[in-house]
């Protein structure tokens, strides 16, 4: 029933599109907003029959069968709608109609929206070709599904990649904006103003949905680290670093004119990038974590559609790319400096490009296979962001157009930093740390200094120095968790020893071992007590096995010191020994909380109008 | 001329900053080693997070040989030896597109800017 | 005239590219060391405690790394034992292993090796060991061919 009513609801959408096109062709629009909003609303109705299949574990969907299982909790049956791949393309189709209605209340031209509509007809398409989720198979009852992979089983995982795609798709309005802004010649100040919010709102899910994937990496995969270069946290950087660049080029677009076609062209990468990343994951070209069991035909129409699209780019850029020189300010101005802060991520994003497909690119043409991993990152990072920071610092109070007074705090400010910085150096004897800290002090101290002064103050200045303010912050925690972290393998034997002596004095101590049974999963988990003495840490780290594929899992237990966190995972479990992996990670939280900071930081600037 | 000159005031730290990165960037310990040693069973992961046999097996190996006094580097270079550069996750230098990329791509759009966007003389 | 050729070329070679990008995915990856360890005739056989003989081992050879844990190494069991019975020299590394669980586990399924050496992992890492069951074709002292995971009947059908 589902399957058909699904299938029927898809072809619906589908003929209702071509319509709304020879329409369009022949100019005779009766009424083209409701019918816009008409094919909209239609093409939300799949999905959310996609999810009440799951909810109600409705066995006649091949796509049902393979990603859930009936003991799942309901929670988790709903969410394996999007676990899969077929599942995750329609909730991809959802988004851009979903964006498209939420856009439509806001500016109506038909022209723009007929560019979101097709897109979305891409991937319809792509759904009916192939990956199709509304496949019927003959029901069974002793069908109790194949179960939805164990390590997905997290609320992180649930809202992970929902918000992940609602920051790749929320750049779809940029980039029909672009598209159509660069097609007419036509700049409006309104347009860029509304290309501005609406990257800003994918901005936050974008910032929201790395952080998450990340803090779930962290807490559910048990490796300890929180940024794997993973090609897939690469290519959802790819998008961020782009929009990042966007968000900074369309203040200039918008305050002084400048820079618009730079802009323009610029948001329509954004969307490249995004697509381009989910081509990848899908396609099973890279290696990585989070690898699909795919099949050719898959990448083949992805790759047809990225080509269709950055062609479409490229025509754009090119007859674009005779009219750049229009643009023209004075070189200490904020213009120029927020087009070196364009320049610096936008190599940031086109380093992390390279580096994701560089093996590619080495097996096919130089004929070896070579890895690009944490080691490349950092040093092309380090290279690129440092100058960004530094400079991060005096920007934004340097003025528009012309900057007529000098800044006499420069020089103290960064003869302070580098005091500062070998003091560091000094103490701690760690080069990236020292080298992190010479670039973010005069960002703290500028900032601080800047509240004082008679600077010009409302929300968006405030958001905007929150923003940066925690970039600051989060370079501090990132590089100290980094290079200050130590790992400790305990091997405990359950007769002789249950205590073990860690390298900061303290001891570790095994309490007892528990297995429990739960609704599809059992749990095997160990106390663990770190004392000092006086004051006492409890850790619980299990494993868990679960119902039906018998897969093992690892969870992770942690506990809090301030901003610092013991992190414990079971290394081993045997009949007479436990093997306990603890790490010590020293400002994780601060890194945590100064994502957070950033996620409010671009929620006060979306906010402040209304 | 004038504006050139400004560029190269604005270029000098950044050089500086480069030239420290470069020439500080080396891993000098055996856990920070791991870290960049990838476990070829287990898709993406490096050695020093991987708990299968291969992985422990190559961390022990790598520990004896370090114990024994020879240097990461020479272990290093026996590792890609057998089992090619793939093991690594620090690509050798000779691969210049990519370890050259950030700055040649600077480059270019360094020189792109200054065709296309005209500064204006400071007085 | 020239501007609007050149566009649809672009999007075409674009498109043609890519698509051989992405059908042409070769699997060489033939850079790692193709010469057979010489630990392996440095390392006692666990059997009779000498070393092999390489002269004894005639030009080819097999070199299969094997462990009682290891479960698809009971399923290309069978394979090893036929090689043997048509007179095919294969040598078995016991890698990381439990002696007890070793010699049961030779009790119990048979022993399809001219010689066993016991491994501590040494001589998997010399070799590049990926992972267990991993079987090695040597002639003159040259790996010709290594297969990773279980052997099928199709990898060994011409030494049969």
């Amino acid at each position: 029933m589902i399957s058909y009513l699904g299938n029927s609801i898809i072809y619906i959408s589908l003929v209702l599109t071509i319509l709304f096109y020879i329409n369009l062709l022949k100019k005779v629009i009766p009424s083209t907003t409701s019918s816009l909003k008409l094919i909209y609303f239609i093409n939300l109705i799949p999905f959310g029959l996609l999810i009440y299949a799951f909810s109600i574990s409705d066995f006649t969907l091949l796509n049902v069968v393979e990603n859930s299982y009936v003991d799942d909790p309901f929670f988790y049956k709903v969410t394996s709608a999007w676990g899969s791949h077929e599942g995750s393309i329609l909730l991809w189709v959802f988004l851009i109609n979903l964006f498209g209605v939420f856009f439509l209340y806001k500016n109506q031209t038909v022209e723009i929206h007929k560019n979101i509509l097709f897109i979305s007809t891409l991937f319809i398409l792509y759904v009916i070709v192939s990956s199709n989720p509304f496949i019927y198979v003959e029901a069974n009852e002793n069908v109790l599904g194949l179960g939805l992979n164990p390590i997905l089983q997290h609320f992180l995982f649930v809202i992970h990649p929902p918000t992940l795609f609602l920051g790749y798709i929320g750049l779809i309005v940029p980039f029909v904006i672009s598209a159509h802004m660069l097609v007419n010649k036509k700049f409006s100040e309104k347009l860029f103003k509304e290309m501005l919010i609406w990257s800003k709102i994918s901005w936050f899910f974008l910032t929201g949905g790395i952080v998450l994937g990340s803090y779930w990496a962290y807490s559910e995969l048990g490796w300890g680290g929180w940024w794997f270069w993973d090609p897939v946290e690469n290519i959802s950087l790819i998008p961020w670093l782009l929009n990042t660049a966007l968000i900074h080029s369309l203040q200039v677009s918008i305050k002084s004119n400048q820079l618009k076609l730079w802009s323009l062209n610029l948001g329509l990468y954004c969307f490249i990038a995004s697509v381009f990343g989910t081509f990848l994951v899908r396609s099973n070209l890279i290696v990585s974590v989070h690898s699909f069991a795919t099949d050719p035909l898959r990448g083949l129409f992805l790759i047809i559609i990225i080509a269709y699209l950055l062609a479409m780019t490229v025509r754009l850029n090119i007859k674009s790319i005779s009219n750049f020189n229009e643009d023209s300010f004075d070189l200490i101005s904020r213009e120029s400096f927020l087009l070196l802060n364009n320049i610096f991520f936008i190599c940031s994003a086109l380093v992390v490009f390279i580096g994701t497909v560089y093996p590619l690119f080495s097996e096919m043409i130089l004929k070896t296979s070579v890895s690009v991993g944490a080691p490349y990152y950092n040093f092309a990072f380090n290279l690129l962001l440092a100058p960004l920071i530094l400079f991060m610092a005096f920007a934004p109070q340097i003025s528009w157009g012309k900057h007529e007074k000098k800044d006499e705090q420069i020089p103290f400010i960064i003869i302070f930093s580098l005091l500062v910085c070998l003091v560091s150096y000094y103490f701690l004897n760690n080069f990236y740390f020292a080298l992190s800290v010479f670039i973010t002090v005069p960002l703290f101290l500028k900032s601080i200094l800047v509240l004082k002064s008679n600077f010009n103050k409302n929300i968006s200045f405030y958001s905007q120095w929150l923003a940066h303010m925690s970039i600051g912050f989060f370079i501090i925690a990132a590089v100290y968790t980094e290079q200050f972290d130590y790992e400790e393998n305990l091997l405990f034997e359950k007769e002789s020893t249950n205590e073990i002596k860690l390298q900061n004095n303290k001891t570790a101590i095994i309490k007892n071992i528990k297995d429990e049974k739960f609704q599809n999963y059992q749990k095997i988990s160990v106390d663990l007590l770190i004392s000092d003495g006086q004051k006492e840490k409890e850790l619980s780290p299990s494993k868990n096995i679960y119902q039906p594929s018998g897969q093992v899992t690892n969870e992770v237990s942690t506990t809090n010191n301030l901003f610092s966190q013991y992190y414990a995972t079971i290394s081993t479990i045997e009949s007479n020994k436990v093997g306990i992996n603890l790490v010590y990670k020293p400002f994780i939280n601060l890194l945590w909380l100064s994502a957070i900071m950033l996620i409010f930081s671009i929620f006060l600037s979306v906010v402040k109008k209304r | 001329m004038k504006i050139s000159k400004s560029i190269y005031k604005l270029i000098i730290p950044f050089l500086i900053i480069h030239i420290s990165v470069i020439s500080f960037a080396g891993v000098n310990e055996l856990s920070d080693y791991y870290k960049t040693i990838r476990c070829l069973v287990c898709e993406g992961q490096s050695i020093q997070e991987s708990d299968t046999e291969f992985a422990i097996n190559l961390k022990e190996q790598i520990q004896k040989k370090y114990n024994s006094g020879i240097p990461i580097k020479e272990i290093n270079q026996e590792l890609i030896k057998i089992y090619g550069e793939e093991i690594s996750f620090d690509p050798p230098k000779n691969h210049i597109l990519l370890w050259g990329m950030p700055l040649i791509v600077l480059i270019i759009i360094f020189i792109f800017i200054r065709n296309k966007i005209r500064f204006f003389k400071r007085v | 005239m020239k501007r609007n050729l050149l566009l649809p070329v672009v999007g075409l070679v674009v498109l043609v590219v890519s698509v051989l990008f992405y059908f042409n995915q070769s699997t060489n990856k033939n850079n790692s060391r193709d010469e057979v360890s010489i630990l392996i005739f440095k390392t006692p056989d666990f059997i009779n405690n000498k070393l092999i003989n390489e002269n004894t081992l005639g030009e080819f050879y097999i070199v299969n790394f094997f462990a009682s844990w290891c479960k698809p190494c009971l399923a290309e069991h069978p394979l090893l034992m036929e090689m043997k019975k048509k007179g095919v020299k294969i040598i078995g590394i016991n890698f990381r292993d439990d002696e007890e669980n070793f010699k049961e586990w030779i009790n119990e399924h048979g022993n399809p090796f001219e010689y066993i050496l016991r491994d501590d992992g040494t001589i998997a890492y010399e070799m590049g060991l990926i992972g267990v069951p991993e079987t090695f074709f040597i002639l003159n002292k040259i790996i010709q061919k290594k297969i990773q995971g279980p052997l099928f009947y199709e990898d060994i059908e011409k030494y049969l």
